[in-house]
Order: C-alpha cells, then sequence, then structure tokens
C-alpha cells in the first residue's frame, strides 16, 4: 500500500511538472490585431498617396500606424500586469522590428531623395515592400515552425516576381490582392484562432 | 540491483517545483504572473520563492516600473540543472515502482 501511495504522489509530480510548463508556455497575448493594423494602415496610404498625391502619405501613414501600435502595446501590457519574455518571443519582435526599421528607412530615404517616385516607379516600390514583408513572414514561420505564415511569404515572394516582370497595373493588382490575404485575412484568422486559444486555454507555438 | 536516486527535497515540495517547472519555460517571469499561475497567496509564493532563492536555483531582480514595484524572477543554471537531476531521478524512480510491481 506504502508503495502504492508513493509511485502515486511521484506521478503527481510528474503530471503538475508537465502541467506548469505547458501553463508557462501558455500565451493570453495576440498578435493577429497587428497585421489587421498594419494592414489597414497599408491600405490607407495607398488609398491617400494615389487619390491626393501627397509625397508625405506613406510617412505620415507609417508613423501614425506606428505611434498606435506602440500605444496599444503599452496599454496592453500596463492592463495585463504580468510580463514573461523569451528566445522564441525576442526572435520573433526582433524580426518584425528590423523589418520595420528597414521599410522605414529605405522608403524614406528613396523618398526624399527623389530617386523613386512611387508614382513614376510603382514596380520598384511594390517589389521593395513585397520582398521586406516576405522576409520578415519567412523569417517569422521558421523560427515558429508555421506553415501557413511560410505561404503568407510565398504569396509575398510571388508578389515580388509579378512587380518586376508585370504592368503597373499587374502589379498593382497583385500587391493589393497579397495585402489583402497575408495581412487582413491572416490577420483576421490570427485574431479568431487567439481568441479560441484563450476560451479553450490551449496555445499555440 | 541499482541504487535509486534521492530526490531533492527543495524541488520536491509542490508549490517550489510548479515555480520551477513555470520558470524554466520563460527567460523570467514577474511575481503576479507566478502567482496568478499556482494560485498561490503572497505570503506562501514570498516564502517557497525565498527558499528558492537560497538555494541558488532562481534570481531575483526588483525594479520601480511607474512608481510601481516589480519583482522579476529567473531560473539560475544551477537551478536548471538541479531541475534537470530531479525530473531524471523522478523518472527512474517512477521505472523502478512500476517494474517493481511487475
Amino acid at each position: 500500500m506504502r508503495v502504492g501511495n508513493e509511485e502515486l504522489e511521484l506521478k503527481d509530480r510528474l503530471n503538475l511538472i508537465e502541467t506548469m510548463i505547458a501553463e508557462g508556455r501558455r500565451t493570453t497575448e495576440s498578435y493577429g490585431w497587428t497585421f489587421v493594423l498594419w494592414g489597414v494602415a497599408y491600405f490607407a496610404a495607398i488609398a491617400w498617396s494615389n487619390l491626393s498625391h501627397y509625397y508625405l502619405a506613406w510617412p505620415i501613414t507609417m508613423v501614425g500606424a506606428c505611434v498606435l501600435m506602440t500605444l496599444i502595446i503599452w496599454r496592453k501590457r500596463r492592463n495585463c500586469g504580468y510580463r514573461t519574455s523569451n528566445t522564441t518571443k525576442r526572435a520573433i519582435w526582433a524580426t518584425w522590428a528590423a523589418m520595420g526599421i528597414s521599410a522605414f528607412v529605405i522608403l524614406d530615404a528613396l523618398g526624399f531623395s527623389y530617386r523613386m517616385d512611387q508614382h513614376a516607379y510603382p514596380h520598384v516600390f511594390m517589389a521593395v515592400m513585397a520582398t521586406l514583408l516576405a522576409t520578415a513572414n519567412a523569417a517569422s514561420s521558421i523560427i515558429l515552425k508555421w506553415k501557413l505564415q511560410f505561404a503568407c511569404a510565398a504569396v509575398w515572394w510571388a508578389t515580388v516576381v509579378v512587380c518586376c516582370f508585370g504592368t503597373a497595373r499587374q502589379s498593382s493588382i497583385a500587391f493589393l490582392a497579397a495585402m489583402f490575404l497575408c495581412q487582413i485575412v491572416f490577420g483576421v484568422y490570427l485574431m479568431i484562432r487567439e481568441a479560441r486559444a484563450r476560451r479553450e486555454g490551449a496555445h499555440h507555438a | 540491483m541499482p541504487e535509486l536516486p534521492e530526490l531533492n527535497p527543495v524541488i520536491h515540495g509542490k508549490l517550489r517545483l510548479a515555480l520551477l517547472s513555470l520558470l524554466i519555460g520563460v527567460e523570467e517571469a514577474e511575481f503576479t504572473w507566478l502567482r496568478l499561475k499556482t494560485g498561490s497567496t503572497d505570503g506562501n509564493l514570498g516564502a517557497q520563492l525565498l527558499k528558492l532563492e537560497e538555494a541558488g536555483y532562481v534570481a531575483v531582480e526588483k525594479k520601480f516600473v511607474q512608481r510601481k514595484p516589480q519583482s522579476l524572477y529567473r531560473m539560475t543554471e544551477a537551478g536548471r540543472q538541479a531541475f534537470i537531476e530531479y525530473v531524471q531521478a523522478l523518472k527512474q524512480l517512477l521505472g523502478s515502482a512500476i517494474g517493481g510491481q511487475e
């Protein structure tokens, strides 16, 4: 009987370890909204720059989206009351932050130097953006071992090819379609998945 | 017959084991997060974390964020090693218990 009780206690400890490790990895953080936010920001920037031809449309929209995202993250963290970090989270964050800084630097530098007019050379502008988004999505998908996000990267790479070989109209359609699929649809899907995971206590990645 | 390993008494306590299991999956965690995950009281949690700290298994960093005190806990290398050894010993003991019944 004593041996049976000891065995039960040992099994109980092993179960506790498994449960707590799973609990520690479970994330209540959400990232889907960031894809949607940036998708909407890109669409807003495209619409604004095409309708008004205002040369600061892109920088203003991008800085606005960046400020809005920072405010939302800050508010979420403050309300959350706890914080955890691990290498995976930092790697994902680094990938997207590096992509954002690169996009900001190259597009602003090209725009202000008048070496790339987005209206005269829309292919180049869209190819650069698509390349950056493909790189960030691919790196993130490899870190998370997530095939669906790698599919998003593949869509962006296909867009790069279309932008390099297609007409301005074909490039624009491909870019807008990729934006809708990989930012809005993917973001909404992620938000639904995160909400379900929070409800069920399941976890992703 | 091989000698059965002893279980580390510092880690064997339920709450301390739960805390180390949580901390092994994250780089650092706030006191409030550990309290939420374990469902423990402030007093008990603080006491168990202090025992782990005294054993050199966790390190704590105390700071103020927006004028509020914040305690960040992280597992030390010694804690990681002791936890791995504990799990191995536990599995070995369980294996021998199951083997002994057969």
